[in-house]
């Protein structure tokens, strides 16, 4: 690669393959760095992925669906129900007479499902002793890296629709 | 001058053990920053992707740099 | 190494084969002996000469050496062929100048000279230095070499090729270096004779 090597008069495999045993200690030596640089440029490589993932990919959307209806739950209540999938656990929590949060289950440590504690008002996770604000799902104390992503709720007459996922 | 030519290949190994070091210290700055930008990412918060990308490049351009200097140390310290 | 040099001067050499069977004792190789012995001309004289690998500074088997088996210390002594790599293709045999490496089919192994390696690198001398009685085969420093009439060379002409070794030869004094090149050694007149158009 005359780019990066310099000319000599000896050719690559020459250099490579020396019948000298000093220059193999060289040898060795050139081609860890060599794999190290190429590791460097692997890192950089997946730095590149992510970012054109942030900034070319969308984020799906999906179709909103009914949670509840007004003045099902009680206030500082909570009612678990399933956006977007089936699979996707979420907490409807009633804050206030016409404040309601909803948050995604999943606690960000090691995905097991929060709980509201009522007596505490915030969200806790058994597993760890992780707890969530209710405000705004972010980690009061705990393992937890993230805040709990939160579900955008939109108000339909007199229902309570599930619109986006917010943060996950 | 047989000693010289020693010298000079003594140095010159102590050099690019020195130079691979470093790079060693790089690439373990790299990988701390790739989990961290993964980590933000998913997380959301999508404005610190840029500047960690633009700086694991910069790391990436000194392993690269290091790396074309243990290549001429190489040569050099190996020269008849 | 440690100050000494090996030398070799053929006229001295009265073929008593001591050097061969010294060799043979040498604990790395013990039983084979790996010096090159001929007989100049068995039918016509009783003249022979003794060779030990010539540990050239470009080892000409070792840059032939497909596997790479055969590698040149820091210390200037061109080693025997590594048992893992050796696959006994002769390719050195071929390739040297001064036809010193031997191939052993049922070890499918190539071994030559190491200069003793096991003694010369703790300061010894070789087997076949310490026991050549007409020094033929020396391994002495080079203050007392002086000494002879003969001057040593290391430099060897083999056509294209210019070599230069670690082992010394003794030669005339007004000799500078040792071609290989048999027309060198015709005399003038035949030759002169063939280039006639």
């Amino acid at each position: 690669m005359p780019l990066l090597r310099s000319p000599s008069k000896e050719p690559l495999w020459k250099d490579e393959l020396s019948v000298f045993t000093s220059d193999e200690r060289y040898v060795t030596r050139r081609q860890f760095t060599k794999f190290l640089t190429l590791a460097s440029l692997g890192m950089f490589a997946g730095n590149l992925w992510i970012l054109a993932k942030a900034y070319f990919v969308k984020a799906p959307s999906f179709p909103s669906a009914a949670v509840c209806e007004v003045g099902e739950i009680p206030v500082r209540g909570a009612k678990l129900f399933a956006y977007p999938t089936p699979r996707d656990h979420c907490i409807l929590i009633r804050t206030g007479e016409e404040e309601y949060v909803a948050y995604s289950q999943k606690c960000t440590h090691l995905s097991c499902a929060v709980y509201l504690s009522a007596k505490e008002d915030r969200l806790e996770c058994p597993c760890h002793k992780g707890f969530f604000s209710v405000r705004d799902g972010s980690v009061l104390q705990g393992p937890p890296p993230r805040s709990l992503p939160q579900i955008t709720l939109e108000r339909d007459g007199t229902r309570l629709l599930a619109v986006s996922v917010k943060g996950s | 001058m047989p000693n010289l030519e020693r010298y000079k290949q003594r140095y010159g190994l102590v050099a690019i053990d020195g130079a691979m070091a470093l790079i060693v210290i790089l690439l373990i700055v790299q990988i701390w920053l790739l989990s961290a930008t993964l980590e933000t990412f998913l997380a959301g918060h999508t404005g610190a992707v840029l500047p960690a990308t633009i700086f694991s490049g910069l790391v990436f351009l000194g392993c690269l740099v290091l790396d074309l200097f243990v290549t001429r140390v190489d040569q050099q310290s190996r020269k008849p | 190494m440690h100050g000494y040099e090996f030398y070799v001067d053929p006229s001295r050499c009265i073929g008593c084969q001591s050097c061969v069977k010294a060799c043979e004792e040498c604990e790395t190789h013990r039983g084979t002996s790996l010096i090159n012995f001929d007989f100049i001309d068995r039918g016509g004289t009783t003249a022979s000469a003794a060779y030990v690998c010539w540990h050239c500074e470009e080892p000409t088997c070792a840059m032939a050496c497909p596997t790479d088996a055969i590698k040149k210390g820091d210390d200037g002594i061109v080693q025997s062929s590594l048992k893992p790599r050796c696959i006994g293709c002769s390719n050195c045999v071929l390739a040297c100048p001064f036809g010193i490496p031997k191939i052993f089919p049922e070890y499918e192994q190539m071994m030559k000279c190491d200069m003793c390696y096991d003694r010369t690198s703790i300061g010894k001398r070789p087997m076949c230095a310490t026991v050549c009685p007409s020094q033929a085969l020396s391994y002495v420093r080079p203050e007392e070499i002086r000494g002879r009439r003969e001057k040593p060379t290391n430099v060897f002409q083999f056509g294209n090729q210019k070599i230069v070794t670690r082992v010394h030869m003794m030669v005339p004094a007004e000799t500078d270096s040792v071609s290989m090149d048999v027309l060198d050694y015709m005399w003038e007149e035949s030759y002169a004779a063939f280039a006639q158009p």
